[in-house]
C-alpha cells in the first residue's frame, strides 16, 4: 500500500513522530504500572459505591473505581471548576458523537452531571461548591433511556 | 454574489508556473485519509452512554446525510477536479464557490484548538493528569503540535497522506478493532451486556426539543466527507477511483463511529461512564474490566496519533482549496498564493497558523475563552453547513446544465439525494439556534443573536469583503484555461 512507500521517502519525519509517540507510551505504562492499591483507595471506592447506590445507581467495580479515583480522586478532583478543564468538558462530554470539526454542543443527560458530583463529595468535599458554580447554569434533560 | 463573476478583460495572469503533481495517491490512500479526517474513537465512551439506540443515532444521520455527501461528492469529483470551491464554482458561480472553500477553511480555525487540546490533555492523562488543567502546558503543546503540523504539511501532500494513513490505521482501526473483539469476547464469556440489547432501547429516549437536537446535531458528525476530493488530481484515475475511494471511506466512518461505542456500552454502564469524565478514563474503565487496564496508557497514544493525523488532513485540504480558487480568480493577494518547492500553499498555512494561534492561545490561557469556546464550534459548524447548501445546489444544477459533461460515477435519484442532503443541512443549521446545556438558563434570543452574528460575520461578511478587496492583477494561474487533472 502506499503509505509504506511514502515511509521510504519521509523516513525521517516517520522516524520522529515515532520515537516521540514509543517515548510517551513508555513514560504512560510506568506511571501506570505504579499504581499501588491500598486500603485508603479501597475505602473511598466502597463510599463512592454506597452513595451511589443510594443515589439510585448501579455500585460500579471496585478495583476500576480505586484505579481511576486513587485517594484523590485524580483527574475528576483537579481544579474541576478549572476553567480549561470545564471547556473541554463541555465541547468534548456534552457534544454529539464526532471525531471531526463537526462537534456540536447538546443538551446533554441529567445523570452524567449527577454522577459526578457524588464523586466530588466523596473524594475532594472541598471541591464541590467550584463544581456547582461551574455547572450551575447547566441545563439537561433525561435523553438517556435507561 | 453573482454579480461579481470576472469581467471578460481582465488582465493576462502571471507566467508564474503552477507545478504539475504526477499521481502521488492511491484511492485506499485518499479513503483513509477521508477517514482519518471525519472519524475517530474520541467520541466513542460519549455515544456509548446512549447504549443500543447508538446505532440509531448514528444510522439515521448517516442515511440523511452522509449517504447524500458522499454520493454526491462521488458524482462531483469523478467528474470536476479541484474540490467543492471547482463544483461550485462551475454550478453556481465563481463567488459562491470562493464562499465554499472559505466556509470550509474558516471553520477549521476553530476546530484545531479544542482538536489538540484533547490531545494536550490525553498526553497529560499518561504522563502526569495535573498538567490537564494548566494553561501554560496546554497552550504550549498545541503551538508545537499545530506548527509541527504546518511544517509537515508543507512538505507536501505525500507526507501527510502517509502520516495521516498510519495514523488512522494505528490510531482507530487498531484500537477499534480491539475494543470490538474485547467486547465481543465478554458477550461470549455469557456476561449479560451493561446496556439492555433488547428493541425498546434501539430508539433513543424521547424528550421532545432535546432528544430532537441530538439527532439532528449528530448529521454533522459525518462532515468532512467531501473535504478530500481537492486532492483528487493526485489520483491515477480519478474518475473510477474516487468513488471507491468515497464507498470505502463511508463503510469505514460507519464502522469506527458505531462498533466500538457499542462495545464500550456491553461493558461499561452508562453510569459508570459518566463517572469518568473523561475519554481516557473511560478507555481505562473498559480494559480494567479484562485486567488489561495498561492497554490504557496505549490506546491513550493511538488516539493522540489517530487526532494529529486527521489534523494534518484538514491542514492541508480546506487551504488548497481555497488557494486554488484564489489563483484563478484573484480572490487573495498574491503573498498569500505563494507556493514553497513542494508546491503546497505555505503562506496560506503560516497566516491561518498566526490566526489559529492567537486563538488557540486565548482558548489555553484566558478563562473568558476557554468558558465560552463551546459557542465557537456551533457557529463554525454552522458556516460549515453553508458549504453543503452550495454542494447540494451546485449538483443539481449540473446535472441540469451540463449533463453530458463526463463523469466517472452517476449518482442514482441525484434529485432525491440532492433535496434529502439539502433539508439535513437546513434542519442542522435550524437546530444549530437551540441553545444546548452549555448556554443554561440565559435568554434563547440572545443565543440566536450570538450564533447568528457570528454566522454573518465569519460565513458571509468576512468572504465578501475578500471578494470586494479582490483585484484583477491578483490573478496568478488562468481562470478559463482546462483544469489540470479534470476527472473524467
Amino acid at each position: 500500500m502506499s503509505p509504506t512507500r511514502f515511509a521510504s521517502e519521509h523516513k525521517w519525519i516517520y522516524w520522529g513522530a515515532i520515537v516521540i509517540l514509543v517515548g510517551l507510551l513508555v513514560t504512560g505504562l510506568i506511571r501506570y504500572s505504579a499504581f499501588k492499591r491500598t486500603d485508603e483507595t479501597a475505602d473511598k471506592a466502597q463510599q463512592l459505591s454506597q452513595d451511589l447506590v443510594k443515589a439510585g445507581y448501579p455500585a460500579p467495580d471496585q478495583e476500576t473505581v480505586e484505579r481511576l479515583l486513587g485517594t484523590d480522586g485524580g483527574q475528576v478532583c483537579e481544579a474541576p471548576g478549572n476553567a480549561l478543564k470545564e471547556a473541554l468538558y463541555r465541547i468534548q462530554q456534552l457534544s454529539t458523537g464526532t471525531g471531526g470539526p463537526g462537534n456540536r454542543p447538546v443538551i446533554a443527560d441529567t445523570k452524567a452531571v449527577e454522577v459526578e458530583r457524588i464523586v466530588l463529595q466523596v473524594y475532594c468535599p472541598d471541591q464541590v461548591d467550584d463544581f456547582d458554580d461551574a455547572i450551575d447554569d447547566l441545563k439537561t434533560d433525561d435523553t438517556v433511556r435507561r | 454574489m453573482a454579480s461579481m463573476d470576472v469581467p471578460a478583460d481582465l488582465p493576462k495572469p502571471r507566467a508564474e508556473a503552477r507545478p504539475v503533481a504526477p499521481p502521488t495517491l492511491t484511492w485506499v490512500t485518499l479513503a483513509l485519509m477521508t477517514t482519518a479526517s471525519v472519524a475517530s474513537l474520541r467520541a466513542a465512551p460519549t455515544m456509548a452512554v446512549y447504549g443500543l439506540a447508538c446505532v440509531f443515532l448514528y444510522l439515521v444521520p448517516a442515511i440523511v446525510f452522509l449517504l447524500p455527501t458522499a454520493l454526491v461528492s462521488a458524482e462531483l469529483a469523478s467528474g470536476w477536479s479541484g474540490g467543492v470551491y471547482r463544483w461550485v464554482a462551475e454550478g453556481l458561480s465563481k463567488p459562491l464557490g470562493f464562499l465554499a472553500v472559505w466556509c470550509q477553511f474558516a471553520m477549521t480555525i476553530f476546530y484545531y484548538p479544542s482538536l489538540l487540546a484533547f490531545v494536550a490533555s490525553t498526553i497529560a492523562f499518561v504522563i502526569d493528569p495535573s498538567l490537564a488543567s494548566n494553561g501554560l502546558y496546554t497552550a504550549i503543546v498545541i503551538m508545537v503540535l499545530y506548527w509541527t503540523g504546518v511544517w509537515v504539511s508543507s512538505r507536501g501532500t505525500k507526507a501527510l497522506a502517509g502520516l495521516s494513513s498510519w495514523g488512522l490505521i494505528i490510531g482507530t482501526l487498531v484500537p477499534g478493532t480491539v475494543l470490538v473483539v474485547l467486547g465481543m469476547v465478554f458477550l461470549g464469556q455469557g456476561n449479560p451486556s451493561a446496556a439492555p440489547m433488547d428493541a425498546s432501547h434501539l430508539l433513543p429516549q424521547w424528550t421532545g426539543l432535546a432528544s430532537l437536537v441530538l439527532i439532528v446535531n449528530n448529521f454533522l458528525s459525518y462532515s468532512g466527507m467531501e473535504m478530500n476530493a481537492v486532492h483528487v488530481s493526485s489520483l491515477k484515475n480519478p474518475a473510477k477511483e474516487y468513488p471507491k475511494s468515497m464507498f470505502l471511506a463511508m463503510g469505514l466512518v460507519l464502522l469506527i463511529f458505531i462498533l466500538p461505542a457499542l462495545a464500550i456500552s456491553w461493558v461499561v454502564p452508562a453510569d459508570q461512564l459518566s463517572l469518568t469524565a473523561g475519554v481516557m478514563q473511560a478507555f481505562d474503565a473498559f480494559f480494567s474490566y479484562f485486567n488489561v487496564g495498561w492497554m490504557t496508557p496505549i490506546a491513550a497514544i493511538m488516539l493522540i496519533s489517530a487526532s494529529l493525523g486527521g489534523m494534518l488532513t484538514w491542514l492541508a485540504g480546506p487551504s488548497k482549496g481555497l488557494l486554488e480558487i484564489s489563483r484563478s480568480e484573484g480572490y487573495l493577494p498574491p503573498f498569500l498564493q505563494k507556493l514553497n518547492k513542494f508546491g503546497i500553499q505555505q503562506n496560506i498555512l503560516v497566516t491561518q497558523g498566526i490566526v489559529t494561534s492567537v486563538i488557540a492561545l486565548g482558548y489555553a490561557l484566558i478563562p473568558n475563552v476557554s468558558s465560552v469556546y463551546w459557542i465557537f464550534s456551533t457557529i463554525t459548524t454552522q458556516v460549515y453547513l453553508i458549504v453543503y447548501l452550495l454542494m447540494f445546489v451546485a449538483a443539481m444544477r449540473l446535472r441540469k446544465l451540463k449533463p453530458d459533461h463526463p463523469r466517472g460515477y452517476r449518482a442514482p435519484a441525484l434529485g432525491l439525494i440532492c433535496t434529502v442532503g439539502l433539508l439535513s443541512s437546513l434542519a442542522a443549521m435550524f437546530i444549530g439556534f437551540v441553545p444546548p446545556s452549555q448556554f443554561g438558563s440565559g435568554s434563547v434570543w440572545s443565543y440566536i443573536l450570538i450564533v447568528g452574528g457570528g454566522l454573518v460575520i465569519l460565513g458571509l461578511l468576512i468572504p465578501w469583503t475578500f471578494l470586494k478587496m479582490r483585484k484583477p492583477s491578483w490573478r496568478t494561474a488562468a481562470a478559463d484555461a482546462p483544469h489540470e487533472g479534470d476527472a473524467a
